[in-house]
């Protein structure tokens, strides 16, 4: 895996999440408490001078892991975060997968409707999944948060999309550039606090999360951040081969995409 | 480390991804589970395994043998880290191949060298496009050897063909170098190949390796601050991107144009620390000894001793991507100004010849050198001085209409 340096990565962070602060008016973040959105939030407090400006906001399926809530708790109020938690039902989704991600999705258009967000900042990274390295650093969805992936707007020069129209919203993703090992040194690097689940528990750790019903550990005795990296650097297995919903489908990630799902 | 970016282009089935496909897999970057993947739709499509669906993963993409957007692709060499960025060939997706290929410093041209598909002028629109950009590095494979009986003849002929273009739209021969390849077999990729014993430059991996990357052209420490606006609303701190050379605080006061303001630096911050200094690439937040009651967005900070004279008047090279109407913009530093654009001569990109009228088909897909009157004053600079000055883009209504440069 290659390492990128980690400043040039943050710099581009940073002036990505300050461009959005300028080009939208109402901007909201999703946080899964997992590593990378934690990672962003805490590029965030870097961003703007000691706190996230904006509100974060957790859509809880209420099956999350006991570990997820009160790490959530603890940083929420160490940070001063100002947090949403949107709740979201468990029923089949759409397209059949059994997973919840669609119901994440119409939890979020209901908050959307209630507070009129124009921009969601998502921390998804290129490398974590072949659709994902499609996406662009500010990617606009419809009313019906589709992600119309066949004619995306033109995106360069440090120039990034505004709304496309009323009732629409933007994605921003500020960590488009990172891999999974930037994050995890940048962890390091910066002492972010990180969800006790990505460590190893009795030979077993989540090297990916998501909820208990679809997340499965994987093989390791990595116990600390440092251990983590050294295992990382060796590995030949994707990061996301614990979660069940990108496997059933081929093209599950696309479809729920497209459908507003993010 | 640093990784080099590095863009595709290229008519579109002359075989851009199928070479990262194959790249991905004899530098061993890829994982099994994302070949196996490929092998397994390639199985499902009827199809002898395509590298390209490696890459291809939208599944109109695969089906339909093309590729739809752009997506990027890391590869390790040697120490060295690549990103490739694979970009459509197709005409109408124009836009993504801008998008893609503007990340790049070095283009890496896919020409086929199969009867019947050769030089297109998909082919020289990407470079013309390329070169606009400001990629002055150029790498030319010319791909499908196999398919030609490794002819060394064939090769000539489209380098000889390809030359004369190349150089009149301003790439100089020192920065071009041509490459006979074949992606689908793995040949002179990684290794020599052996059918190919006429050719005694290096394999197209060791020649990206070699290949030096560009610098700013003028570096006389000039500097340049590009403004986003204030941090958290506090009108005397300001947030912005060191595009050029660098600055130290207690240094003699800097301008903020085109406001006309004159400013002392009080404090700067890099990355959340206090710092003494910055420089370029560097994202800042810059403490100021007044409160500025103007917007500072798109305005730029510059040393007293040479600033940009403020302009509403530009001559610029505008590659159109669509049909101008009567409501056109620009894109230009996170600013949106209203302007007429009046062509002065239109070139056509698969030439790179000039004339004073239209004799191109149609009006999209084609460049002009135009005057600019914008409805305000702008900082601004030759693309050629400074890049982030001397870029814009195009809008007609809503729509994305295309790419300008300051000449």
């Amino acid at each position: 895996m290659i390492e990128q340096d980690l400043n040039t990565l943050e710099e581009k962070s940073i002036f990505i999440l300050r461009e959005a602060s300028q080009r939208f008016k109402n901007i909201a973040a999703l946080w899964s408490m997992g590593k990378d959105s934690t990672t962003m939030l805490a590029i965030a407090r870097k961003a703007f001078l000691g706190k996230v400006p904006f509100p974060v906001i957790h859509i809880d399926n209420g099956i999350d892991f006991p570990e997820t809530y009160s790490f959530r708790e603890k940083l929420a109020k160490k940070w001063n975060l100002d947090l949403i938690v949107e709740k979201s039902e468990i029923k089949p989704d759409p397209i059949g997968s059994a997973c919840c991600g669609a119901n994440k999705a119409d939890a979020l258009k209901e908050l959307m409707k209630e507070r009129k967000f124009d921009a969601i900042i998502v921390s998804i990274r290129r490398d974590e999944h072949s659709i994902r390295s499609k996406e662009r650093y500010m990617s606009p969805r419809d009313k019906e948060f589709r992600w119309n992936y066949k004619n995306q707007p033109a995106e360069l020069w440090d120039d990034y999309t505004s709304k496309i129209d009323a009732g629409s919203h933007v994605r921003v993703h500020p960590l488009l550039d990172w891999n999974e090992i930037d994050v995890w040194r940048y962890i390091k690097k910066e002492n972010i606090p990180v969800n006790p689940l990505y460590f190893s528990r009795n030979g077993f750790r989540y090297r990916s999360l998501g909820c208990t019903h679809c997340t499965v550990p994987v093989k390791s005795n990595a116990k600390t951040v440092d251990a983590i990296i050294k295992e990382l650097e060796s590995t030949k297995v994707e990061e996301r081969s614990g979660r069940s919903m990108d496997k059933e489908n081929e093209y599950a990630m696309q479809k729920l995409r497209a459908l507003g799902y993010m | 480390m640093k990784v080099r970016q590095i863009t595709l282009l290229g008519h579109k089935d002359h075989g851009k991804s199928t070479l990262i496909g194959s790249l991905l897999m004899l530098t061993k970057s890829v994982t099994q589970t994302r070949i196996n993947e490929a092998k397994k739709y390639s199985k499902k499509l009827n199809k002898d395994f395509e590298p390209a669906f490696i890459l291809d993963s939208f599944h109109e993409e695969r089906e339909g043998g093309l590729t739809i957007d752009t997506t990027r692709a890391e590869v390790l060499y040697k120490n060295t880290a690549f990103s490739f960025i694979d970009v459509p060939g197709h005409e109408e997706l124009i836009n993504n191949m801008i998008s893609g290929a503007s990340y790049a410093s070095v283009a890496l041209l896919i020409v086929s060298a199969k009867k019947d598909e050769g030089i297109q002028d998909q082919t020289k629109r990407h470079l013309f496009i390329a070169r606009m950009l400001g990629i002055k590095k150029l790498i030319v494979a010319i791909n499908k050897m196999d398919l030609v009986e490794f002819s060394e003849q064939r090769f000539m002929q489209i380098k000889d063909e390809l030359s004369d273009f190349i150089n009149r739209i301003g790439f100089r021969s020192e920065d071009v170098s041509y490459i006979p390849i074949s992606a689908y077999k793995g040949e002179n990729i990684l290794d020599h190949s052996t059918n190919m014993k006429w050719y005694k430059g290096p394999p197209l991996l060791k020649a990206l390796k070699e290949t030096p990357e560009t610098g700013r052209a003028k570096d006389d420490g000039a500097l340049r601050i590009i403004l986003q606006g204030f941090l958290n609303g506090k009108r005397n701190s300001v947030m912005g991107k060191v595009v050029r050379g660098s600055i130290k605080l207690g240094e003699k006061a800097t301008c903020i144009i085109p406001l006309n303001v004159n400013v002392r630096i009080k404090s700067i911050v890099v990355r959340g620390k206090r710092v003494n200094s910055a420089k370029e690439g560097n994202s800042v937040v810059l403490g100021l000894d007044k409160e500025i009651n103007q917007d500072v967005r798109g305005s730029i900070i510059c040393g007293e001793a040479y600033c940009p004279i403020p302009t509403d008047n530009i001559r610029a090279r505008v590659f159109l991507t669509k049909a101008l109407g009567k409501d056109t913009t620009i894109k230009f530093n996170g600013m949106e100004i209203r302007c007429s654009i009046k062509p002065l001569s239109y070139i056509d990109p698969t030439t790179g010849q000039s004339s004073e009228r239209n004799r191109l088909k149609g009006s999209s897909l084609i460049a002009i050198d135009a005057q600019l009157k914008l409805s305000r004053k702008i900082a601004a600079e030759r693309f050629d001085d400074t890049q982030e000055l001397g870029r814009f883009l195009v809008y007609t209504g809503t729509e994305f209409a295309g790419i300008g440069i300051i000449i």
